[in-house]
Order: structure tokens, then C-alpha cells, then sequence
């Protein structure tokens, strides 16, 4: 883990291209064949009007910046809670970022918790949340 | 058979689904998402492979789309480690055409540990 942790800090962001080509590794990766994210067919009958990434695509790269800050303490520990905004579309460039709200030592273990999101080229937020992390201490 | 929408009752809990990451999907999935190579699972492969399992209990109509995500994880899975899930029915909205449905999933290791848990609320489209 290379991030010091402090509050008010700001995540190391992460910047990730949204591809058709990558939705549809992640479908075959996920098992989630839902038309709306690789039939271009069918997606563009639905309101949406065109595919879009899956939501749990999204997440994922939002999980890589934690991992990225936090190491496997992430992987192990790692709480999340967040609301979709807006659809991520191939052709977005997704930006992931977030920041230390506190981070409270209870015995051997720093609790940490930081408001995350991701944002498009357009600044709209796709996804935001919270996420909170255990850390040794010695960290 | 899968159950429908409207078949389904808050509290009303799957039976467990079996299911193995094995390397070849977890190497697809880190490929996909751009994700670190570590020695074990990503924890979000892991859910990801859980909502998909779903697919053989819950009868979901093509555009459904994801609303909100909590999840807690407990514990690295090792690539090639079979785990289970067990998802319940948390709540039912209807509004006008619109539907929605809360599913927690609780994910254990083959030694019955907890891995990690989830709550997905999705909207269903509308009739």
C-alpha cells in the first residue's frame, strides 16, 4: 500500500475508458447476459437507448482504486454502500475518485471511511457512495 | 423454473447455489475490469458471480438495471475455491409501472465462513 492515509486526503483516482468490447468480456466474466449491456438491438428500444456498462462493471473499477489505496485490507475487510446516478456508456472515460472523511483508531485497527464516486467526461456522477476500510494500525 | 416478480415475497429465501472460481473466469474478469493481479479473487467477481447465479432461482426481464449497491466483505476466496450463495427476498416497491426488488446475498466459503454480503436493490422495466 503506498497511500498515507489522512483525513480530508484524496484517493489516488483512477481513470478507466468504458468499451463495448470490455462489457462484453465482463458479461461472459459475470455470467450477466442482460441484453441492455450487448445487444445494441435491443437496448436501443428501451429508454435508455443505447447499451451500457453493467452496474457491477462500474463497481469494480470503483473496487480497483480502494484496492490500489488500501491493498488486500480492501479485499478482506472492505465495506461499501452507493447509489447508481447515471448510466456509464461505451465511449464514457470514467473517473474514479474519493476522499477521507475520518479515520478512528479502536484498538490494534484504524477504522476508515471515504465519500467515493465516478464521474464521466461531462462531470455527471454515475455511481457515489461510501466506503469504509479496517487497517492495522501500524499502518 | 425461475420464480417472477410477482411471485416473489419479501422474506422469502433461495435455496443455496454452489458455484467455483476457477482461473480461467477469474483471469476473463480481471481482464475485463482492468482490475490488480493478486493471488485470490477479487471480492466484486465474487458478487458478481453470486447475482448471476441468481439468474437459475429469479426470472428477471431483459433492461433490468441495478438502483443501489451495499456490500461487506469477510474473507479472500482463493482462485479455484467453490463457494455459496444464498439469497433472500428483502423487499418489493411498486410504483406506477415501475418495480423494484431488494435481494440480500450472503456468500460462505466451503468451510461455512462468511465472505461477504450483499444487498442489491434493481429496477425491473416497466410492463
Amino acid at each position: 500500500m503506498e497511500y498515507a492515509v489522512r483525513e480530508g486526503s484524496a484517493l489516488p483516482e483512477f481513470v478507466r475508458d468504458v468499451v463495448q468490447a470490455d462489457i462484453q468480456r465482463y458479461a461472459e466474466a459475470s455470467g450477466d447476459f442482460n441484453p441492455i449491456h450487448i445487444d445494441e438491438t435491443f437496448a436501443a428500444t428501451t429508454p435508455l437507448k443505447g447499451t451500457i456498462a453493467h452496474g457491477m462493471l462500474v463497481l469494480a473499477y470503483l473496487s480497483e482504486m480502494l484496492v490500489r489505496a488500501f491493498g488486500e485490507a480492501w479485499d478482506s475487510t472492505g465495506q461499501l454502500s452507493l447509489r447508481f446516478r447515471n448510466p456509464a456508456r461505451p465511449g464514457d472515460r470514467l473517473t474514479v475518485s474519493g476522499r477521507v472523511e475520518s479515520a478512528k483508531r479502536d484498538g490494534g485497527i484504524v477504522c476508515v471511511t471515504c465519500a467515493v464516486s465516478c464521474a464521466n467526461q461531462a462531470g455527471e456522477v454515475v455511481v457515489s457512495g461510501e466506503a469504509r476500510v479496517a487497517l492495522p494500525a501500524s499502518l | 423454473m425461475p420464480a417472477d416478480y410477482d411471485s416473489l415475497t419479501p422474506g422469502q429465501a433461495f435455496p443455496r447455489v454452489e458455484y467455483t472460481l476457477d482461473a480461467a473466469t477469474v483471469e476473463l474478469y480481471v481482464e475485463s475490469v482492468g482490475a490488480t493481479l493478486t493471488g485470490h479473487v477479487p471480492p466484486l467477481a465474487v458478487a458478481a458471480r453470486a447475482i448471476a447465479s441468481l439468474g437459475g432461482l429469479i426470472s428477471l426481464p431483459p433492461g433490468t438495471i441495478h438502483a443501489s449497491q451495499d456490500f461487506e466483505f469477510n474473507r479472500l476466496v482463493p482462485v479455484g475455491a467453490t463457494v455459496t450463495c444464498q439469497a433472500t427476498v428483502l423487499r418489493k416497491l411498486s410504483r406506477g409501472p415501475m418495480r423494484m426488488l431488494t435481494l440480500e446475498t450472503i456468500i460462505e466459503d466451503e468451510a461455512g465462513q462468511p465472505v461477504q454480503k450483499g444487498r442489491s436493490t434493481i429496477v425491473l422495466p416497466g410492463a
